[in-house]
């Protein structure tokens, strides 16, 4: 009778274990969030020069697919009377933010930061990695529209905002910009 | 040795309402239900695979570059504690409520077997799943331990009222610990360990809003929600709902105290409906006596005979403060009751023929089983008392025994006088019957070791073990 017990205990753990796994294995592998921030950056579209473009962070686990949501290209909203000379991207330092890290890829166009990406975004967990893919759509928004780094962070996520200002502005001094 | 002892002081001539009600040998209630113990064995299984469901969602959350960053196999190994150490506390939740299915066949001291096995398993998981994921943020974060332990409580969501949940299962933790625990009061170390129940619920928010198995899985968020509140449930109708409620329906009162011995006393209740109350012989409440000191605490008593409508029986030796207190209780106190509770019911000796065997106020539970056995029964009963005057129930075990056609061994004496090991002397074929031993603690240890030792199968002891 206990020994019973036991081995249907043991067994029923084993084989519920186990159905976890192969679930996880075989299921759709639902992003954590990851592709929601790929898919929102719209300007790797627009950037001509993508050889900075080396390691494209956590892009294993965001399925493709979800390339079909994205926002429209944010460079729609630059004014087009620059068109005459041609883009320049960099990548800024990576930030080490306390939570995770990450760098951005700015692309300029003369006067106009007209693009932002978020490379070797690296969270520990994954509550950081939903604030941060949360919070870095907000950033650019911002950045692009006050074309300075003079915007308001977002409440929350202070050592994100500041990770992602930095970062550009590293890049824009590598682009000798302003 | 063995003789029938015919005593005239203690024993005093059945008086009073309930000896008459007996006499007539009222309408008895109905037994508890029948013990399934393959359902449990279903049920074992399914929280069994409930643990290796968590373990492995908590075992593939963590992605193979999570793992492979800073701190990673820190913050795995201590999401992995975490979720394993959380759901073996669910599982001591559901062994606390007892479920009425199970504890029919586990009985109340086979739940709290278990509760105590586990318990230490959870609260270590949790200590690690602390220790673990502050190592991991920190060499994440590439900040010192002590700095990262601040930045986790005070900037993560849900993390400080979380901190004070682990903070009372460590106190409760260090509390448990038998050497800390003897020190303690019962009642006093019983109404600490309710806090268990305000940490759980501190801690659920922090698991759901931070857990990697949980973030962004709002099937599994919902999945583990229900999970603790079906425990709630469970707990709140078996534990509170159900006793406020079949305490309202029999509105027990204390109708006399009579003494039975000294030092050992009958308290018999008066109450509605009484043959609408499903109880086996040998079975016991946990009793709650509505007086002002009395009422927050419940004591488990064996009732020493079946319910014999409007009456119930319950008999107490006085081994302490509340069972002195118990001896003056007023005629009329209310009474409020949960339970039944117990495995040691004749359920269990359906095929064979049983041996009864109770050490001093062990007798209170045999009696009552003994009543519920059928007349052709043929039972062997031994009555174990150090001193002679601490033969109760004589003449109604007498007759009981008379009645199913059984033997009757009454034995007065020291455990020097009278080893425990005679008693397979004086029955001779204890060997092939089922055994029922109630009494306290060391008789009971003693006379199993003993009938396992002349090679009784373990299935065929029965114990109920009276202690305090």
């Amino acid at each position: 009778m206990k020994i019973n017990q036991t081995s249907i205990i043991v067994t029923a753990a084993a084989v519920g274990f186990a159905g976890a796994v192969a679930l996880h294995a075989s299921g759709s592998k639902t992003p954590t969030g990851v592709g929601g921030f790929a898919k929102s950056v719209g300007s790797h579209s627009t950037s001509s020069t993508n050889s900075s473009v080396t390691h494209k962070n956590n892009s294993s686990s965001s399925p493709p697919h979800t390339g079909s949501k994205a926002l429209p290209p944010t460079h729609t909203t630059t004014p087009s009377g620059t068109t005459s000379s041609a883009a320049q991207s960099a990548t800024g330092s990576m930030e080490q933010y306390g939570y995770g890290q990450l760098a951005v890829d700015v692309t300029v166009r003369a006067s106009s930061i007209i693009g932002l990406q978020v490379v070797g975004l690296q969270t520990a967990e994954s509550y950081s990695q939903q604030i941060a893919t949360q919070v870095i759509p907000m950033l650019k928004g911002e950045v692009l529209s006050a074309q300075s780094l003079q915007v308001n962070g977002i409440s929350g996520a202070t050592y994100t905002t500041e990770a992602y200002l930095y970062s550009i502005q590293s890049a824009l001094s590598r682009l000798h910009f302003k | 040795m063995a003789r029938p002892i015919a005593r005239t002081d203690t024993r005093r001539e059945a008086s009073g309402d309930w000896a008459k009600a007996t006499r007539r040998g009222g309408a008895a209630s109905p037994r508890s239900k029948q013990p399934r113990p393959r359902l449990v064995n279903v049920a074992a299984a399914i929280v069994a695979t409930g643990f290796g469901l968590t373990a492995g969602l908590a075992f593939t959350a963590t992605s193979r570059h999570q793992l492979a960053a800073p701190g990673g196999m820190a913050l795995f190994l201590g999401n992995l504690t975490g979720m394993a150490g959380t759901y073996l506390l669910l599982v001591m939740v559901l062994l606390i409520s007892r479920i009425p299915f199970v504890e029919r066949v586990l009985g109340q001291d086979g739940l709290l077997q278990w509760h105590r096995k586990v318990a230490p398993w959870p609260i270590l998981l949790i200590v690690a799943h602390v220790v673990f994921l502050t190592i991991g943020y920190a060499q994440s974060a590439r900040s010192g331990i002590f700095k990262e332990f601040g930045t986790l409580v005070s900037t993560f969501p849900d993390m400080a009222v979380a901190t004070a949940g682990f903070g009372i299962i460590v106190a409760l933790g260090v509390l448990s610990i038998y050497s800390v625990r003897r020190r303690l009061r019962r009642e006093v170390w019983w109404a600490l360990h309710l806090f268990m129940y305000l940490a759980l619920a501190l801690a659920f928010a922090h698991e759901v809003v931070l857990g990697p198995s949980f973030v962004g899985h709002v099937f599994t968020q919902h999945i583990w929600s229900a999970c603790w509140a079906a425990a709630a449930g469970l707990v709140l109708t078996y534990r509170i709902w159900i006793p406020i409620l079949r305490s309202r329906r029999h509105r027990l009162v204390v109708d006399e105290v009579r003494p039975e011995a000294p030092g050992i006393f009958s308290i018999v209740l008066k109450g509605d409906d009484l043959h609408r109350l499903e109880v086996s012989g040998g079975q016991f409440f946990e009793w709650r006596f509505l007086v002002r000191k009395m009422w927050w605490q419940a004591h488990p008593f064996s009732i020493s005979a079946r319910p014999t409508p409007p009456y119930l029986r319950l008999t107490v030796k006085n081994v302490g403060d509340f069972t002195s207190a118990l001896a003056t209780l007023p005629v009329g106190t209310r009474v409020a009751l949960e339970g039944p509770y117990g495995a040691f019911t004749a359920h269990a000796a359906r095929a064979r023929r049983v041996a009864l065997i109770a050490g001093g106020i062990g007798v209170t539970a045999i009696h009552s089983l003994l009543e519920d056995l059928p007349k052709s029964s043929r039972p062997t009963v031994v009555c174990r008392v150090s001193m002679e005057d601490q033969l109760v129930f004589h003449n109604e075990i007498e007759l009981l025994v008379k009645q199913r056609g059984g033997r009757l061994h009454e034995i007065v004496g020291t455990r020097e006088e009278f080893p425990v090991e005679r008693i397979s002397k004086l029955v001779d074929d204890l060997k092939r019957r089922e055994t029922f031993v109630a009494g306290p603690e060391q008789f009971v240890r003693d006379v199993v070791e003993h009938l396992k030792s002349i090679g009784v199968p373990k299935e065929n002891i029965h114990a109920e073990v009276y202690s305090l």
